[in-house]
């Protein structure tokens, strides 16, 4: 059985924000709308200070707080374990933002944007954000997918997902240190089994939730 | 030039509704998806299926005036769960769509609550239509039941009208306290002292009508309003006093008891929207000649501080961060 995850290894993640943009311009997210962004913090104190960094996205969980919240049935959890949002069935209730322990899920306010030439004239939004409400719905939540149509197109056309540029998620492919890795959880041979192999068994943000993620962190400090 | 506050923080700034994205920092994260419009309607559902309740239980139903033929406990019960429900649905980033909240109630909350405040409108609503009275006759008399319950099919959908009061109380609490994501709210306190706020707020509405229609209010009612509201003050007591250092709950005690929400908590919510009430409930029960005053009081103060019980509930709901660095540990 497939099991999509992702392993983030922070040890190799130098903060320039690729995947947040990649992610951005890849599901035309809506204005304020980050499905993967990577959170900064300093530790230290000069002149031994650091500046960590925390690559963030859906943590996909088997448990979801998500889906068990959603009184519409929008979210749902594929059988390969990808969590999705269908943002027609989305009632907009909130309540899987308010059960999400991850600050995950995103919210596209009806702000009166909605039709093409008010969206166009938001001078704040970027490109991809201007062109939002082709993608998606107001008053709907959105989410990430881990990039759900790649690895459907990868599946579809026996690209190795994962490896293949166009079977693997945005925020993994454009990566300039590689520290986000993807593959199947339940193939021992996958690149991300071998990986967590290598490396430990990850760990996953918190812990406490009890949400049993399949976004797993390597070299977590 | 606009005065208006844009500093961090402030809950005037334009700021997305996202717990931790809107800066990418690692930061604990005050929830700003639920305000004062979940607050009311937690609070209408919680006084609507209460009143509707304490009205049968204490059978004071035919004892506290008419509208219509409908006795006015029930009129009260579904005025505050129809605008509930309707609060609810304008709040919905798609009102339209409203009716999908139904669907999902094998896991979420919402949908049993959706569930309830229908089965409860359209069974309760079933149980007193034979009361309805237009242009002194009663169109619906011949139904077959008798709308105080005193007979069998009168009795089920009395008691099926209870069972989903019983949920229209307390599913706003269950909402909140089921997902792990804030400390605060993931509690077995948090449904309870719903309940006991929504029981006692009911309980004062049904003495004040009471009140109002010269009805004898007696020791054993003052008492079990005085038992209800100190349930509620020690519930919240254990709440406040239980993990006190999880991350995420120790932010939010520090904004109900010392920061920003202290002046509304402690005196609104605990002292004059609890204690007071309390008070003056096991005072009436021994005071005989003072409990219709006594009862407008409790009345007074209760309902507010539910409402602000339930607001600052909500606004201290904080997400802790998503990684502790060891660092900060």
């Amino acid at each position: 059985m497939t099991r999509w995850g992702m392993v983030i290894d922070i040890g190799t993640c130098v903060g320039c924000q690729a995947c947040t943009v990649a992610c951005k311009t890849e599901n035309q997210s809506p204005r304020d709308a980050w499905y993967a962004p990577v959170i900064e913090w300093e530790s230290g104190v000069f002149p031994n200070a650091t500046l960590n960094y925390l690559p963030t996205l859906c943590n996909h969980c088997e448990d979801a707080p998500c889906v068990t919240a959603c009184p519409s049935g929008a979210i749902t959890r594929r059988d390969d374990g990808i969590v999705i949002a269908d943002e027609d069935i989305c009632i907009g209730s909130r309540a899987c933002m308010a059960a999400c322990p991850y600050g995950a899920i995103n919210f596209f306010e009806d702000s009166g944007t909605a039709s093409p030439p008010d969206a166009l004239a938001v001078p704040q939004a970027s490109v991809p954000e201007r062109y939002a409400h082709e993608k998606h719905v107001h008053g709907a939540i959105s989410k990430c997918t881990y990039c759900a149509h790649r690895i459907d197109y990868g599946v579809e056309h026996g690209l190795e997902v994962g490896v293949h540029p166009l079977a693997t998620p945005a925020c993994v492919v454009s990566c300039p240190a590689e520290c986000r890795i993807f593959g199947d959880l339940d193939n021992p041979e996958s690149n991300v089994s071998r990986y967590l192999t290598d490396k430990g068994p990850g760990e996953v943000l918190r812990p406490d939730a009890g949400t049993d993620p399949k976004t797993k962190y390597v070299n977590l400090q | 030039m606009s005065n208006v506050d844009l500093s961090p923080g402030s809950r005037e700034m334009p700021l997305p509704q996202n717990s931790f994205m809107d800066q990418f920092n690692l930061e604990a994260r005050t929830q700003r998806v639920w305000d004062l419009s979940h607050a009311v309607w937690f609070t209408l559902m919680g006084l609507g299926g209460g009143v509707f309740l304490a009205g049968r239980i204490l059978n004071l139903t035919e004892d506290l005036g008419h509208w219509l033929g409908i006795p006015m406990v029930d009129i009260v019960s579904f005025v505050a769960i129809a605008i509930g429900g309707l609060i609810l649905v304008t709040d919905l980033g798609r009102p339209l769509q409203f009716w999908r909240a139904f669907a999902n109630i094998r896991t979420s909350w919402i949908s049993w609550g959706a569930w309830s405040d229908l089965v409860f409108l359209t069974v309760a609503g079933l149980l007193v239509l034979p009361a309805l009275t237009l242009d002194g006759s009663q169109p619906f008399n011949g139904l077959g039941w008798e709308p105080d319950g005193s007979d069998a099919t009168g009795l089920a959908l009395e008691i099926l009208a209870g069972a989903a009061a019983v949920i229209v109380m307390t599913y706003a609490g269950a909402v909140l306290a089921r997902p792990r994501s804030i400390p605060y709210w993931n509690s077995p306190a948090i449904p309870i002292q719903f309940l006991l706020s929504s029981a006692s707020m009911s309980l004062a509405t049904v003495l004040l009508l009471m009140a109002i229609n010269d009805q004898p209010i007696n020791g054993g009612h003052m008492a079990m309003l005085g038992t209800l509201t100190a349930s509620l003050l020690a519930t919240m007591a254990v709440h406040l006093s239980t993990h006190r250092d999880a991350p995420g709950k120790q932010q939010s005690l520090e904004s109900l008891l010392q920061g920003h929400h202290r002046r509304v908590f402690v005196g609104m919510v605990l002292i004059v929207g609890t204690l007071v009430p309390a008070l003056l409930a096991f005072i009436g029960a021994g005071v005989p000649g003072a409990r219709a005053a006594l009862s407008v009081f409790a009345f007074a103060l209760l309902v507010p501080g539910g409402l602000l019980l339930r607001l600052t509930t909500l606004r201290v709901g904080i997400f802790p961060p998503v990684h502790i660095p060891s660092s900060r540990r």
